[in-house]
């Protein structure tokens, strides 16, 4: 016997009312306020809002050379994020799927959620004591010190579980018999990995690269605590915004990440990836 | 070493597998000759595709040796053996083409691209499926993905073939064209089947010799006649076929020996009793009707068996005419031939 | 084609609109925008919220024993809730949310806040100890308009060479150690972050490029901030970290991460008080700093406890503890005697030259450039603190 499900009645019109409107209007309306507020510009000495119709920001954006080098640089960045969180992602999710025993598994499980629990900033504090010259990795006689290195490896940190759940859920769904058959066409573990494994789970790495990506562009905080000196493109937002005052121009810029995430997110539709979020 | 051209395609040497406290397969030894069509045939969980898992290499046995074709191969990765395996599931690659599929194995062997083509398409058109090599398998019917299956593990021309119930997913319409169809490819071919299944009537329809499995063990091997006409177990006589066992006091009464008996269906008489055979009365407590045949399960007026149960014999009948000969709680009298009595070894110690 | 006209014509019409307002925000002839100011005093109104620079309103969070807020609170019934700012342009933009009472602004600060409209003009005669602040910081160009005062001032000092004596060997004698291009200590060097730290290169280039004609560090005209920020560039490359948050300085001084930079008397303290090799001095060819001034917010929703505060803090003990605790000159002259006495140190004042208006004409105090030069030049125009916050994104590329 099939149960169909019934047609959303009205009352189940009432009952998504206040997400649809939160979602319409706090959410998008937001975005819209930002967009809005791109076209603004403030009084230089004051730092008053001047809420007059100009395209100076965006003059500004495309013209000063600085902003293109550090859009470049924050791309990078979470390129190599990316990057490094899929390459450690495989394997683990790889191991806890397949290999590890169900106990073994959901104690793994737990060890990469646990990290998700701690605040984000004892995470980043705690890879500053990490990667002082000082720190516990110079005993090991590596310090690269805070830069870009130590910030792609500390936002690949954070973002790891974001990469692995996906990845391991996505690992879980491939049939251990596909392995086997592979395996027994004559293909050694690598091919096995490279044919089958990685194609399987392409979409689920493609959903986690969405999280790692994004949450890397929009990063402005562990760049202050392990980046050094470096500038992203979260920093020249939050310091328009918070210091020196130009929520315009803050605004301009924050547009240029929501521009990438499209595109990308474009791209990745076609992937059918989408799906696996 | 052994000289090859003696040596068995397959040969199991003590094999045991235990998984925890599971005893899966316990103490096998087995030879397959080359070229055979040879079944492992048992109940759920007898231990048959554990052992097929082993001849792949997808488990390693707790004890014992495995060698193809004069190898020892027990620790041999799966994908260094000559042997090729058809799963239940078919395992084909969701994100490839059936072509893909086929010519997979050639490609993880770095086989060049033509050949590859030529020789995927050839095992395509042996399983008459040369027009779907576009199709995603996720397209095909259920008998279409066992064909692929099978096209996919033929390419790589395995010395072996190793099969796990590969027509248990199909109906029974379709697994009956299928078992012939498997049937005459394995002939062209002329490479050995391993081929599992729990269904008595597939694995004696196709098989050259079949394995009984019980609990991890090989109950008797033999050709599918020998298996049906002289069981040497109680297990085999009632896994293969129905077995109207007779034993302890039933057996004294109605065959007059101290043993343990059994009589197939269709070799007892209702009605026209021959001469010379030995007769039973009884009471019909059913008829079951079957199309061409009806069986007739009769209690026998005898003392009950070494189970405590009342003997009861089930005689197969054609449906002739409807002579309307009995009926439920009619009284019969049974007759049969002495030659067709079987007589089993008692069970062991062991799985009484 | 057609779009692009379209889009110059519209960019035309906003710059129009633009200019047509925009005549209030120059600093040519500044004209404070009419904020009412306090006539008299009510009754306290149990609450005041402070934003300060760190270390001006300790309430013993830091430290038990470094506590002048409780006494203030015990007083007058105003329970004081403090925020502390990294940078004063964080300052100016977090009085715009109307959540505090009194900011402790610097010079780059107070005009700006004035102009906005977001701090009122302050009634000194409602003050019982102004009478004591050294008059030569009443009435200054950064902390009145036209006379009229808008706030009651804390204190003044430098910017300190500050340096690891284990590691930064000789010990350094000129701002020269970090604006050299080829510093031993590259890779440990740690300036201020923000665009006023630009200041701090001009000076450096006013005493060594005497060609460029630097004559004020807050007055560069196009050419003048084009050296600054190529400078800065260069050190840029040397750079541990800009630092704005005090607390990841100290972190980054005692671990090694950073030897040689900028920073304040106060955070030395916390570093010598942490028992680790620190040292810090104002080298020869002087430096900027700082002459910070207590103001009120014009939206204030506790104006009477903000009184309290503004009195209490330029008084004598409250001024004594904070400039001591800071590490600056005190405003109020009667302080000196009070840290003398309480903590012992009766040669602080003359350590920080708190009488000495000769010394404190020196340094250069932070103030918000703008177009009208301020070293009196009128045939360039100078370049804005706008044009500054560019630069400093650009110099940290
Ligand atoms: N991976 C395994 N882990 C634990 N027990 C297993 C495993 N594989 C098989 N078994 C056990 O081994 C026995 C034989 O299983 P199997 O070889 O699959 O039997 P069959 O194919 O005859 O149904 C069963 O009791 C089964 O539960
Ligand atoms: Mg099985």
């Amino acid at each position: 016997m099939s149960t169909r499900p019934r047609p959303p009645g009205p009352r189940t019109g009432l009952l998504l009312l206040p997400p649809l409107l939160w979602l319409g209007v706090a959410y998008l309306g937001a975005l819209g306020a930002l967009f809005l507020a791109a076209f603004w510009t403030t009084n230089e000495f004051t730092g008053d809002l001047v809420r007059v119709f100009t395209l100076d920001n965006f003059r500004e954006l495309f013209q000063g050379s600085v902003y293109r080098t550090i859009t470049l640089r924050t791309l990078g960045v979470a390129v190599l994020v990316t990057l490094v969180d899929a390459v450690l992602a495989l394997p683990i999710a790889f191991f806890m799927a397949k290999v590890a025993s169900p106990r073994l598994r959901r104690l793994l499980v737990i060890a990469v959620l646990m990290p998700l629990w701690a605040s984000y900033l004892v995470k980043a504090y705690a890879w500053r004591g990490m990667l002082s010259t000082s720190g516990p990795l110079s005993w090991l006689g590596i310090s690269p010190g805070y830069g870009l290195t130590g910030l792609v490896i500390t936002l690949a940190y954070l973002w790891l579980p974001y990469m692995i759940l996906p990845v391991f859920a996505g690992m879980e769904k491939l049939p251990d018999s596909l392995l086997e058959a592979s395996s027994d066409l004559g293909a050694p573990a690598r091919a096995t990995f490279r044919r089958v494994v990685l194609p399987s789970v392409f979409p689920a790495l493609v959903a986690g690269s969405i999280f790692t990506f994004s949450l890397t562009m929009g990063d402005y905080i562990a760049v202050k605590i392990v980046g050094g000196p470096t500038q992203m493109l979260g920093n020249v937002v939050a310091d328009n915004y918070g210091v020196a005052n130009n929520l315009p121009f803050a605004a301009a810029y924050a547009i240029v990440p929501v521009i990438v995430m499209l595109g990308y997110l474009g791209i990745v539709r076609r992937t059918g990836a989408l799906e696996n979020l | 070493m052994r000289d090859h051209a003696v040596s068995p395609s397959i040969r199991l040497t003590n094999v045991a597998k235990t998984f925890g406290s599971v005893r899966a397969v316990d103490n096998l030894s087995l030879d397959i000759a080359d070229g055979e069509f040879f079944s492992m045939l048992g109940p759920s969980g007898s231990g048959k595709t554990t052992v097929l898992r082993m001849i792949a290499g997808f488990e390693q046995p707790t004890t014992g040796t495995i060698e193809l074709a004069g190898t020892d191969v027990t620790a041999m990765p799966p994908f260094r053996r000559d042997v090729n395996t058809v799963f239940q599931d078919y395992a084909l690659f969701p994100h490839m083409s059936v072509l893909e599929n086929v010519e997979y194995g050639l490609r993880v062997k770095k086989v060049a691209k033509a050949e590859r083509r030529s020789r995927a398409s050839e095992a395509l058109a042996t399983v008459r499926l040369d027009a779907h090599g576009d199709r995603r398998p996720s397209q095909l019917s259920g008998g279409q993905r066992q064909r692929v299956a099978l096209a996919r593990a033929l390419v790589n021309r395995p010395k072996v073939l190793l099969l796990d119930e590969p027509l248990g997913a199909l109906d029974l319409q379709l697994r009956r064209e299928m078992q012939i169809e498997l049937k005459e490819i394995q002939r062209e071919v002329g490479i050995t089947f391993l081929f599992v299944t729990h269904d008595q009537e597939e694995a004696l329809t196709m098989s050259d010799r079949i394995a009984v499995f019980n609990e991890g063990r090989i109950q008797q091997v033999a050709t599918p006649r020998e298996l049906y006409e002289s069981p040497t177990s109680a297990f085999v006589a009632g896994f293969v076929g129905t077995s109207n066992l007779l034993s302890g006091a039933a057996a004294r009464s109605v065959i007059g020996r101290e043993g343990m008996f059994s009589i197939r269906p269709e070799k007892i008489h209702l009605t026209d009793v021959p001469d010379g055979a030995s007769t039973a009365a009884g009471t019909v407590r059913d008829v079951v009707y079957l199309g061409s045949a009806n069986h007739y399960v009769v209690d026998l007026d005898a003392p009950p068996d070494a189970t405590g149960a009342t003997p009861t014999l089930t005689v197969l009948r054609q449906n002739l005419t409807d002579d309307g000969v009995s009926r439920r709680g009619d009284r019969i009298q049974l007759g049969w031939l002495p030659e067709h009595v079987i007589e089993l070894q008692p069970p062991t110690e062991e799985s009484a | 084609m057609k779009r692009a006209t379209t889009l110059a014509i519209a960019a035309a019409v906003g710059a129009l609109v633009l200019t047509g307002c925009g005549s209030s925000g120059t600093a040519s002839g500044f004209k404070a925008p009419d904020v009412p100011m306090a006539k008299k005093l009510g009754a306290n109104e149990g609450a005041v919220s402070i934003l300060a620079w760190p270390g001006y309103a300790e309430d013993g969070t830091n430290d038990p024993k470094t506590d002048w807020v409780t006494p203030f609170e015990k007083a007058t019934g105003c329970q004081a809730t403090v925020k502390y700012f990294g940078t004063s342009d964080e300052a100016v933009n977090l009085i715009k949310t109307g959540d505090y009472d009194v900011v402790s602004a610097s010079g780059d600060a107070t005009l700006r806040l004035i102009a906005a409209g977001d701090v009122a003009p302050v009634n000194t005669s409602l003050l019982k100890n102004y009478g004591d602040i050294r008059s030569f910081l009443k009435n200054q160009p950064y902390n009145s308009v036209n006379g009229q005062m808008y706030g009651m001032p804390q204190g003044w000092g430098a910017n300190l060479l500050t340096y690891n004596p284990n590691v930064v060997k000789p010990a350094p004698t000129s701002w020269a150690s970090v604006f050299s291009p080829t510093s031993p200590y590259a890779g440990k060097i740690t300036p201020y972050d923000s665009p006023i730290y630009i200041a701090d290169a001009a000076l450096y280039l006013k005493n060594t490029q005497p060609s460029l004609g630097i004559k004020n560090p807050y007055a560069l005209d196009a050419t003048q901030l084009a050296a600054a920020v190529a400078i800065l560039k260069t050190q840029r490359h040397q750079v541990s970290e800009y630092w704005s948050d005090y607390l990841k300085q100290q972190q980054a001084f005692e671990n090694g991460d950073s030897v040689i930079g900028t920073s304040w008397q106060f955070i030395v303290n916390l570093i010598a008080a942490d028992k680790k090799p620190i040292k810090a001095f104002v080298p020869k060819e002087g430096s900027t700093g700082w002459s910070d001034t207590w103001m009120i917010a014009s939206k204030s929703k506790h104006p009477n406890c903000a009184y309290a505060w503004l009195d209490y803090i330029g008084g004598p003990a409250g001024n004594a503890a904070s400039a001591y605790y800071f590490g600056e000159a005190p405003a109020n002259a009667k302080a000196c005697s009070v840290i003398a006495s309480t903590d012992k140190d009766p040669s602080f004042c003359t350590t920080f030259h708190a009488g000495d208006e000769a010394y404190a004409k020196k340094l250069w105090y932070w103030t918000t450039p703008v177009s009208t030069c301020l070293d009196g030049r009128t045939n360039v125009k100078c370049t804005t603190y706008a044009d500054w916050t560019q630069a400093w994104t650009a110099i940290k590329g």
